[in-house]
């Protein structure tokens, strides 16, 4: 039942009803969260201090969500804002941990195969700046439309197009010479 | 990486359930919004008024201007040219910092509010509202000291 909430529903429960309901936003969003924020500021402790305080950050202004508009963008404008926050703060390029995320039941071939087409895209993704490859790894790794995508980075929609373009052509230059 | 996942969820929940992490009253945001509205209303008519105010300064000098400059430069009211550029300045983080340029380039938004202010101080001079503000209105004291304090005409000299 609880599955079939929207959640947008979710979040007007938890103000209505029942702060518990919050868990199950976390539970939605935690492993999504970690993936963005670990991409963002590449490193995977930092990136559970991210999420965990864009948590708290959105469970405290929740009142000042609109319920008609998408709860993802919105959380993932938090973390956008609090990994921008960290890089500010640290500015420095740490290494992307191995063994980071995507679980799979595929064979050990098809994992080691994929693990690698993932290390080749994390390379060539980190080697382009961070405002083409962001919108490119919202779109296609976090599967977010280009509306949603101008809602979190607070960009035109147009934009977005431009900069997933570019990075897309950025990427294939910078893979074909890897 | 899944105990991590399970740590989050378990933190975030128990600093909910200790009352550690409170959820702001709807009343925070709704003050938050009336005051950037009226911060925003504000900044805007205070710039409008002094970028009128610069120019009601020039065009009082009226055809000697050019013999004059050292003296306008003296007497030149800079404090106005602060006060027009501070409550820019704050029209503009109200602008950045609130949704109001959601979805829109926030340099079209900045510089077409900079260009609105200056175009609507001008326009305010030139139909002579500036005139009738030193007569009456809510800025009615301040341009009665300013033309007092300044020896300005509230009409140039020489009209071309």
């Amino acid at each position: 039942m609880n599955e079939e909430l929207t959640d947008e529903q979710i979040v007007v429960k938890t103000i209505s009803e029942d702060k518990e309901y919050f868990a199950m936003i976390i539970d939605r969003y935690e492993e999504k969260l970690l993936r963005y924020a670990n991409y963002l500021i590449k490193d995977e402790y930092k990136a559970v201090d991210v999420v965990q305080e864009s948590f708290i950050k959105a469970y405290s202004n929740l009142n000042g969500f609109t319920p008609t508009k998408k709860f993802s963008s919105w959380i993932y404008r938090i973390v956008h804002n609090q990994s921008m926050n960290i890089i500010k703060k640290y500015l420095k390029e740490t290494p992307i941990p191995e063994n980071f995320d995507l679980k799979s039941d595929e064979n050990i071939e098809e994992e080691f195969e994929k693990k690698e087409i993932i290390n080749m895209v994390k390379l060539c993704l980190n080697q382009i700046p961070l405002i083409y490859s962001e919108p490119l790894t919202l779109f296609y790794i976090d599967e977010k439309s280009y509306e949603e995508i101008s809602d979190i980075l607070q960009i035109p929609m147009g934009t977005v197009a431009t900069r997933i373009s570019r990075a897309k052509l950025l990427m294939k230059k910078l893979c074909q010479q890897n | 990486m899944s105990t991590e996942l399970e740590k989050i969820k378990g933190r975030v929940m128990d600093k909910i359930h200790e009352g550690k992490v409170k959820m702001k009253p709807r009343w925070y945001f709704i003050v938050g919004s009336v005051l950037t509205l009226i911060g925003l209303t504000l900044s805007i008519t205070t710039s409008v008024f002094f970028v009128g105010l610069i120019r009601f300064t020039l065009r009082s000098h009226g055809m000697m201007r050019e013999y004059r400059i050292g003296q306008m430069i003296i007497n030149f009211p800079w404090w106005t040219l602060i006060f027009a550029l501070l409550t820019l300045t704050l029209g503009i983080w109200l602008i950045k910092k609130y949704d109001f340029s959601y979805k829109i380039n926030p340099w079209h938004i900045i510089i077409g509010f900079i260009l609105a202010v200056i175009i609507a101080g001008w326009t305010i001079d030139v139909i002579g509202i500036n005139d009738t503000l030193s007569k009456r209105g809510p800025m009615k004291n301040t341009m009665r000291w300013y033309i007092k304090e300044k020896n300005v005409s509230p009409t140039p000299l020489f009209k071309k």
